[in-house]
């Protein structure tokens, strides 16, 4: 029997005076690390709140497994959270944290034992059964966290930026260490998060929000690659924005005038026409000397600054239009041949340069899932 | 060699220049604080502590010292705190009104505490608001009020005993109200929705997380509540039915216009002491309570200076 699916109908809650969620459609299926993932005030942990049941939507319903559970009390719920500050209980031990939920079930004594061990086993917190919360560093209080939500055997397993309190190194090993952990247990873990990398890196998929609504669904790579709306290529990692005039589809590309410059963008709303942006990441953007190839989608430019950031060197490079390009170039140990004023010219690959619509309003959502069942089958 | 050590040193401003110097500097160490602290402190501990002091005095004189006994204690035979039934019967009266005001109080102040502090609809900021009256409502106007209410509209009640333990109730709710409540705010909701989340009904959530949170804040209230009764004097003379319910605050008031004997004194540092003692007792608990929670280098003053008393 599948468990553990969740599907959100037009979920919307009302504050006094915001909407923070607007009517956003989810399917997570059974087994899904699915993230929600967005800037603060986004409806991200609202939503959640909402599925756990400490937030009554205004409207919409929660179908958990098949039945709606969008006004049931979290206390009778099938859905557990790990919250962003833990929220142990500090007069209780560790053990007895663990096994509040299963003793709330009247489980026999004797499964209490076994099962919250065994939770504790499975987070490697085996030997502090009898410690306080307190006396944990962050890493094992988000561990006991996260066991004493996973011992219940939830059907979802709801993480409210469970990393979001822990130092940078910490985090990347907890971040592997949830992932090998959800892929163990198998239960549909939704995970709310501001940190993008942390949702590519774990995600199956996941939901990008603005604004209370949902921007793009995809996996990691869907999204990241083929970002639909310019929210979301601004979003997930570094983009390169440039206003363009968009002429039209011409062989599969479409056509762009930036500037003075007539660019090839294969990707992203290719048939438009009219003021639109172009994207383009940094590390697809290649620097080339200006006594070097001239082809097509090159503009030149002049190095403004070079910014180290120990894996890779970050070029600012002023290029003709106006605009100003990062470019990460890797660091290969060589010392690059650019320094402040050098002319260049960069190369914007036509497969890497994307167009998008300058005026992202009026999306709505099923049109956007079209798009994106399109945008899968095409891998 | 020497004159080397002599070129190292700046050449030394006169004794007045560094006086200005260190009078000037506001980034200095403190230099009047400690003074003004410590002569605040002087001053108003000394007269207690001479009260106390006379309170041992082995004659009849409240202004002359002449040795040490316990007499006024229990030693005289008439006059002692424990020989004098006026004396004991005040003490007694005193602690019976205080323990019945803890023990009223302090449950129906955490109740309400919990209501106005997880209540969010329309009138609860009034509520909230409300719950301050009592705290800076005159007590004179407070006691006439309720001698009124006890004499003329629930006349079955009346003066004494049952009166003043209403009339403590009526004013101690809201302390133990603003103190947990403070402790509720602080601690968040953020308990109380893991325990739902973890399978608790609304009781459950009550009795294992929220209540055990909250015990350091309902000790404290307890220990404050004891406290303020056992220090009242305008509640309890207002509601006072005579000599009989006469509180030791009161006792101690009517005897010192009268002919005060040592024995005043004796009763009145026994008073100081039982609220020394429930004070500290609940500070105490509270330490040993949160011992957990503080973070380093957080006194436990200040943590309980969060409860915004």
């Amino acid at each position: 029997m599948a468990r553990g699916e969740i599907r959100l109908i037009g979920l919307t809650k009302r504050f006094a005076e915001v909407t923070a969620v607007d009517h956003i459609d989810l399917d997570i299926a059974p087994g899904e690390f699915f993230s929600l993932l967005g800037p603060s005030g986004c409806g991200k942990t609202t939503t959640l709140r909402m599925i756990a049941g400490f937030e009554q939507p205004s409207e919409g319903r929660i179908i958990l497994d098949g039945t709606d559970v969008a006004y049931t009390p979290p206390h009778k719920r099938n859905v557990n959270t790990v919250f962003q500050n833990y929220a142990l209980f500090p007069h209780l031990d560790v053990f007895d944290n663990v096994a509040f939920g299963l003793r709330r079930a009247k489980r026999p004594k004797n499964e209490v034992k076994e099962r919250a061990l065994q939770a504790l086993a499975l987070v490697q917190l085996g030997g502090l059964e009898s410690r306080k919360p307190s006396q944990l560093s962050g890493g094992q209080q988000q561990r006991v966290a996260l066991a004493r939500a996973l011992v219940l055997n939830p059907s979802v397993l709801l993480l409210d930026e469970p990393l979001g309190a822990l130092d940078a190194k910490l985090r990347k090993t907890l971040q592997i260490e949830l992932k090998t952990l959800q892929r163990e247990v198998g239960i549909t873990f939704i995970y709310v998060t501001h940190d993008q990398e942390e949702a590519l890196t774990m995600s199956d998929r996941l939901a990008v929000m603005n604004g209370g609504q949902v921007e793009q669904i995809g996996a990691p790579q869907d999204v990241y690659e083929d970002p639909e709306t310019l929210f979301v290529a601004d979003f997930l990692g570094v983009s390169n924005l440039m206003d363009a005039t968009a002429q039209g589809a011409h062989d599969g590309r479409c056509r762009v005038r930036a500037d003075t410059f007539e660019l090839a963008a294969g990707s992203g709303a290719i048939d438009v026409t009219g003021p639109a942006k172009i994207v383009i990441r940094p590390e697809r953007i290649e620097l080339e000397s200006r006594e070097a190839a001239s082809g097509p989608n090159r503009l030149p430019g002049m190095v403004e600054r070079l910014v180290y950031v120990g894996a890779a060197v970050q070029v600012i490079v002023r290029v003709a239009t106006g605009d100003a390009l990062q470019v990460l170039v890797p660091n290969t140990g060589k010392s690059l041949p650019y320094q402040q004023g050098t002319p260049v010219q960069v190369h914007l690959p036509v497969e890497a340069l994307r167009v998008l619509v300058a005026d992202e309003a009026g999306e709505a959502g099923p049109a956007k899932d079209a798009a994106l069942a399109e945008a899968s089958g095409r891998d | 060699m020497s004159s080397v050590a002599d070129a190292s040193v700046a050449p030394r401003a006169s004794a007045w220049g560094r006086f200005r110097r260190w009078l000037a500097n506001p980034w200095g160490r403190p230099r009047f604080l400690p003074l003004l602290t410590w002569g605040y402190v002087a001053w108003s501990i000394v007269p207690v502590l001479i009260a106390v002091q006379f309170s041992f005095n082995a004659t009849r004189s409240r202004t002359n010292w002449e040795g040490f006994s316990t007499r006024w204690y229990w030693g005289d035979p008439v006059d002692s705190v424990w020989h004098d039934p006026t004396l004991r019967n005040a003490l007694v009266q005193s602690l019976k009104l205080a323990v019945a005001d803890v023990v009223i109080a302090t449950p129906i102040g955490v109740l309400l505490a919990i209501g106005l502090a997880r209540w969010h609809g329309r009138g609860s900021g009034t509520s909230n608001f409300l719950m301050l009256f009592p705290l800076v409502t005159p007590e004179i106007v407070m006691g006439v009020s309720l001698l009124l209410v006890f004499t003329e509209v629930f006349t079955f009640i009346g003066t004494g005993t049952t009166a003043q333990i209403l009339g403590h109730v009526t004013f101690s709710i809201s302390y133990v109200v603003v103190i947990v409540r403070g402790r509720l705010f602080s601690i968040g909701r953020q308990f109380e929705e893991a325990a739902a989340d973890l399978g608790a009904s609304p009781t459950a959530a009550l009795t294992r997380v929220l209540l055990p949170l909250l015990m350091p804040a309902i000790v404290a209230s307890a220990a404050v509540v004891f406290a303020i009764s056992i220090d009242d004097f305008v509640i309890s003379q207002w509601l006072s039915s005579g000599g009989e319910t006469d509180t030791v605050p009161v006792k101690i008031y009517s005897a010192t216009r009268a002919a005060p004997l040592p024995s005043t004194n004796a009763i009145a540092s026994i008073m100081m002491v039982l609220t020394l003692a429930s004070i500290t007792l609940g500070f105490l608990v509270w330490r040993a309570f949160t011992r957990g929670e503080r973070r380093a280098g957080q006194s436990v003053v200040k943590d309980m200076g969060a409860l915004e008393i």
